[in-house]
């Protein structure tokens, strides 16, 4: 199923590449990806969608750990499909 | 005073005063920076050894391992090395030159992508593009690479920012791990657990000394009497006078430890990952348990098996809150005569040398402050298996990653963390010949350590295997035109003997002992002797294969 994660990372050369990274190697495929510059410059808003069968929060414990990652969510649909 | 001079005014605020590493055309700077620094440079004679030091300096010490190499080759060849401190949860800054920013991007002499490279084997890379940033990234550096679960960080210097000029750096914070925040909130249930459980075992990994919290974890096993077994990196952390502890568990484990694990309702897991050398069958691990999970990274619990209860933060203060008493004396009688029914037996017939027994020999006659270094494969199962250790930073043994060559540059950096204390490096004939050249390293530094060579003319793990699950097609394991190991040490102006014969192991060990400086004993052994026990792929701990199956 999709996952749809809303990111605020620090605007570094190499976090795209290192989020795409975990998500590849955790076993999670790109089903989508959106960057936007915060207004802030050293900010960078990033939605990223990603498809498995595996539970999410193996992928969110460990992008939650990256350096770069100052917050992220899981967007509200993905919520409610997780209480439901 | 120039970026390189920052860099090195930057280690020393760290408290660095022992650094590894290698120069080349990128990060010359640097070097010229050392030539009048007083921290203390090691000169390696390959990146990987240099960084394994790094990290043999820091898992013996506890303190912040540092490593320099060049760009291109010299930045590639600390990879296996950053991923092996990265598996093994390691304190270690990496400081690579990189070519100048003039440059970069252009496939210039030397150049390669080590900050992309290097992302997925550290917990951060940095890249400095001016000499501005210069300290604050050092100072960040440090702190990462100390807080929450330790790693590696690698911080990439072009050329012209080292070479740039550079303010003074003010005083670095002080270097100390960043706060943890610990809740206490599932005291009540944990306690709960432990008062409910009548078959509760511990189950302890390197996390635990990692966490300063080995008074903790003796106090915990005291007023919570309940067995335990270790991790590879967790041995020495349960106090050797402890008689309920079982000893290692998993593939190679003992078999008190891993058919008590199968039979507990209640595991405490203590910093460990319930990794898969560990487990085995993960779907048949401790069926019955209900599982604590205490760790300090977020990602490890509930990531391969459910936690009833989990704690996230200070070990420290975690085990003196979750201690609850235990009423489990019939199921502590029953591991006592598990551990005593399946002790190790010493009793192997013939002349020729019974590796565990050599290896219990060399640990009690070791002083019992010795730092021993491991490589990987056979020799370093035994060594798990058959010395004891008095604290887990005296036993360095690369477990994440398993990488071959670790422990004579590993020994090197331990010895000079602790040079008080005695170092011993065990190794097979296979491994040691993956970092062989760090014998210049030491002949250079006249550095005391002592090698141990285990040599079956094999790579004896590989062909254990071919030999239970390949049908004896023994694909390319074959060492027998090794080189004259005592003859290649005398190279290096390192003394020291052969031994094949049981009768010869005390007199040898008392010789490499007394003798001042380092020393090579090289030990023949049976290519048949295998590794036992052994959970086979996919099985159940329980279903161990033994030597006599």
């Amino acid at each position: 199923m999709n996952h749809t994660l809303n990111i605020t990372a620090n605007n570094e050369a190499s976090v795209v590449e290192r989020l795409l990274q975990v998500a590849r190697y955790r076993g999670y495929q790109l089903a989508g990806l959106e960057l936007t510059p915060l207004a802030e410059k050293a900010g960078l808003s990033i939605t990223l969608t990603v498809s498995s069968d595996k539970p999410i929060h193996l992928l969110t414990s460990q992008l939650h750990k990256l350096y770069d990652v100052r917050d992220l969510q899981l967007a509200s649909a993905d919520i409610a499909a997780l209480r439901a | 005073m120039n970026g390189a001079e920052l860099v090195l005014k930057v280690l020393q605020q760290q408290g660095v005063d022992t650094i590894f590493g290698y120069p080349g055309g990128a990060i010359m700077p640097i070097y010229d920076a050392i030539y009048a620094s007083p921290v203390k440079h090691y000169l390696c004679r390959h990146e990987q050894g240099g960084a394994f030091s790094a990290i043999g300096y820091a898992r013996s010490s506890g303190k912040v391992g540092v490593c320099l190499a060049t760009s291109g080759p010299g930045a590639t060849n600390l990879i296996t090395s950053l991923a092996d401190a990265m598996l093994d949860s390691v304190p270690l800054v990496a400081i690579t030159g990189q070519v100048s920013q003039a440059v970069m991007g252009t496939d210039a002499f030397q150049e390669i992508d080590v900050l992309g490279l290097s992302l997925s084997v550290t917990k951060h890379s940095f890249m400095v593009r001016s000499a501005d940033e210069l300290a604050a990234t050092l100072n960040e550096a440090f702190a990462i690479a100390r807080s929450g679960r330790p790693g590696p960080v690698l911080v990439d210097i072009p050329k012209d920012v080292q070479l740039a000029a550079a303010a003074e750096p003010s005083d670095a914070a002080s270097p100390q791990s960043r706060a943890l925040n610990t809740s206490l909130a599932q005291s009540g249930p944990a306690r709960q657990l432990i008062a409910n459980a009548s078959k509760p075992m511990a189950y302890i990994g390197g996390g635990v000394h990692m966490a300063g919290a080995m008074p903790q974890l003796q106090d915990f096993l005291t007023q919570c009497p309940m067995p335990s077994v270790t991790t590879l990196k967790g041995m020495g952390s349960v106090a050797k006078d402890n008689p309920y502890y079982l000893g290692m568990l998993g593939m190679h484990g003992t078999q008190a430890a891993n058919l008590a694990v199968q039979q507990c309702d209640l595991l405490v897991c203590l910093g460990a990952r319930f990794d898969d050398r560990v487990t085995g069958n993960l779907q048949k691990f401790a069926p019955n348990a209900k599982v604590i999970h205490v760790d300090i990274d977020p990602a490890e619990i509930n990531k391969v098996r459910f936690a009833e209860v989990s704690f996230l933060g200070d070990m420290r203060q975690i085990l003196p809150a979750i201690a609850s008493s235990t009423d489990c004396s019939d199921w502590l009688a029953h591991c006592s005569s598990l551990k005593l029914q399946h002790g190790w037996r010493y009793d192997h017939p013939g002349e020729r040398i019974y590796a565990p027994l050599l290896l219990k020999q060399l640990s009690e006659r070791m002083p019992d402050n010795s730092v021993v270094c491991c490589d990987v494969g056979q020799h370093q199962m035994w060594v798990a298996q058959h010395m004891r250790f008095s604290h887990p930073r005296n036993h360095l043994s690369s477990g994440g990653l398993g990488t071959m060559g670790f422990g004579l540059p590993a020994a090197i950096g331990a010895k000079l963390a602790r040079p008080q204390d005695t170092v011993i490096a065990v190794s097979g004939d296979g491994s040691f010949m993956m970092n062989v050249q760090e014998l210049g390293t030491i002949k250079r530094f006249r550095l005391p350590v002592k090698i141990v060579i285990i040599d079956n003319q094999r790579l004896g793990m590989v062909k254990q295997w071919q030999q239970l699950f390949f049908n004896e097609r023994y694909s390319e394991t074959d060492l027998s035109d090794n080189p004259d190991f005592v003859a290649l040490a005398a190279a290096f102006a390192i003394p020291g003997h052969c031994i094949t014969r049981k009768d010869e192991v005390e007199s040898a060990l008392e010789a490499m002992f007394t003798w001042p400086g380092p020393y090579l004993l090289h030990v023949r052994i049976d290519e048949k002797d295998n590794v036992w026990p052994l959970v086979p792929p996919g099985a159940a701990n329980e279903d161990m294969i033994m030597e006599s199956n």
